[in-house]
């Protein structure tokens, strides 16, 4: 009995078939971004690169692709900064106000994306801010989606951490600051960048909550990959999708030397 | 997410970093992201609500203080409205029993799964596809699901049927698009509960003459129950809150809330009916994830 392998071959079989359900639709999209033909048909006619040549010199999809990297990046830099300041509070805090803002700034993630992005409308537009489908407005419904993500991962990497590190520091008569600085953001810094790269996918990715707040002709590359989905195929699309899944992978390798993803994930 | 970590912490001794910093209090730390949220979640959510109750005028969108409960009745007297929530809440159930069957086998392979290499393959392989711009992903399944797509090509071109299936621009298709982006979370829901039980419970039950069938149905199952309700309960949340799926892959031929929400807003100008619309949804989900986190506490309980 101690012999036999520790899963069955039914439960392989499933699990195989479920990596297909999750894989595939991301090689198609791959292929199709690199087939010769007009369009991904059966059987294949062949690879080529002038869909990713079309892409890097596509008006629609590159300045997209470009608009989503700098929102992710901003967006990355204000919730990493205002999230890991939080996250300092919330590990170190023993009160239960910490348990309950906890949940609190986890509610964006568990909010529908269509519900925060049209509250934050319906906001903008009531009290006349002059956010209403600006870079601005948009920026902020990015900060709310990916500041769960930048507090999860930092509180997930401060559990290992011994706060008499920073004491002994602090006896050896190192000011807070220095203590600090050279202890505790030494240690947790892999957290902190494991933290700003998930913010940074998660924004870059965002479709749902960018629905109503989308500048208009500035469109997000998820925006601009449904609105050509919508109406029209396009392998330029698939071409910035190879590009934008590279950056994914590249991110989650590097995100997986950083922090422990399980512990982040709850897995 | 790391709602077991956070605990953990919680119970180590505060720094007294009060103390430590002279005048600085500890909570100004977070006062920053408090701000920002109470600013630009907590208010614009509760105006969300409070114009729900406001009487519908299209095109105008100036919260008053004469609630009405005229929209919610709507919702619920009208069947476009409430075969809609119905149609949300039945799609959600089959995507997270669909969910569960494919995801389970996956989070029991990587739990078993002790080469560390392989499991940070399996593990990254899980996450970069639950990370990856939803969008893209469906492009991938449409252009294998469409009419003239690869599935139905191949099987033309095969002689098999002489007309392409109706793989997509209808209920089938969102389900099989909800299922493909929600999976990863399902399987992340179970790893932990299923590496929580202990091998020796097995080995017990098999030692005292169970088949396999039978250890796992009467053990391991029972046992993975916590993750099982987690992990359902999350994907059920997630699938009536999509709007990008049903939007692709129904071609907005399958009406749920999210679609009737932008049809609402976008175009019809009726804020009040779309919030309204929203806040429907919104409670739904809420109830979903109270349920999920009830769970998860039962989750981490049971692992401590």
């Amino acid at each position: 009995m101690r012999d036999e392998p520790a899963v069955s071959l039914l439960f392989k079989a499933v699990a195989m078939l479920t990596l297909v359900v999750l894989l595939l639709p991301v090689v198609i999209v791959v292929l199709a971004g690199l087939n010769a033909g007009d369009y991904l048909t059966f059987p294949p006619k062949g690879l080529s690169l002038r869909w990713v040549v079309a892409f890097l010199g596509s008006a629609t999809f590159m300045s997209a692709y470009i608009y989503s990297f700098v929102l992710a990046l901003v967006a990355t830099l204000i919730s990493t900064v205002i999230g890991t300041l939080a996250s300092l509070y919330l590990s170190r805090s023993r009160s239960g106000a910490a348990a309950a803002l906890r949940g609190f700034f986890m509610l964006p993630v568990v909010l529908p994306g269509v519900v925060l992005g049209l509250a934050l409308y319906i906001f903008y537009v009531a009290t006349d801010i002059g956010l209403s489908r600006t870079f601005a407005g948009l920026l902020i419904g990015h900060v709310l989606v990916t500041c769960p993500f930048v507090i999860a991962t930092v509180t997930a990497s401060m559990v290992g951490f011994d706060l008499s590190l920073e004491e002994a520091a602090r006896s050896l008569g190192a000011s807070p600051w220095t203590a600090f600085r050279k202890i505790t953001l030494r240690l947790i810094a892999p957290g902190i960048s494991a933290g700003a790269i998930f913010a940074f996918i998660v924004s870059f990715g965002q479709f749902e909550t960018t629905l109503f707040l989308t500048v208009p002709n500035h469109e997000p590359l998820p925006m601009a990959m449904y609105i050509s989905l919508r109406y029209k195929f396009e392998p330029t699309a698939a071409a910035a999708g190879i590009f934008a899944i590279a950056l994914v992978a590249l991110s989650t390798v590097v995100s997986s030397r950083l922090v422990s993803l399980r512990r982040v994930f709850r897995a | 997410m790391s709602e077991t970590a956070g605990r953990t912490l919680l119970r180590r001794p505060a720094f007294s970093v009060a103390e430590a910093f002279g005048g600085f209090r500890l909570w100004w730390l977070v006062l920053p992201a408090f701000l920002f949220f109470l600013a630009f979640f907590l208010v614009p959510l509760v105006s969300l609500l409070a114009i729900s109750f406001n009487k519908t005028v299209p095109g105008v969108m100036t919260l008053t203080t004469a609630f009405t409960l005229d929209n919610f009745e709507r919702i619920f007297t009208r069947s476009i409205y409430y075969m809609s929530i119905l149609r949300s809440i039945g799609i959600g159930i089959v995507v997270a029993a669909i969910a569960l069957v494919l995801g389970y086998p996956l989070a029991f392979l990587i739990a078993k799964t002790e080469h560390p290499g392989r499991n940070t393959l399996l593990m990254i392989l899980v996450l970069s596809s639950m990370q990856l711009d939803m969008v893209i992903r469906m492009y991938g399944l449409m252009v294998l699901m469409g009419d003239t797509g690869l599935i139905n090509s191949a099987l033309i071109w095969s002689g098999l049927i002489h007309e392409p299936l109706p793989l997509m621009y209808n209920t089938f298709g969102v389900v099989v698009g909800l299922v493909q982006v929600t999976l990863p979370f399902m399987v992340l829901s179970l790893i932990g509960i299923i590496r929580a039980i202990h091998p020796s419970l097995e080995e017990a039950a098999r030692s005292l003459g169970a088949t396999r069938g039978e250890a796992f149905r009467q053990i391991v199952l029972p046992l993975s129950m916590p993750g099982i309700l987690a992990g359902s309960l999350l994907v059920f949340a997630l699938s009536i809150s999509s709007y990008v799926v049903p939007a692709l892959m129904g071609g907005w031929k399958v009406v749920v809330l999210p679609i009737h929400i932008y049809q609402q807003i976008a175009e019809s100008g009726r804020w009040q009916f779309g919030a309204a619309v929203a806040a429907v949804l919104f409670v739904t989900s809420l109830i979903a994830v109270f349920v999920y986190h009830r769970a998860a506490v039962w989750t981490s309980g049971g692992r401590t």
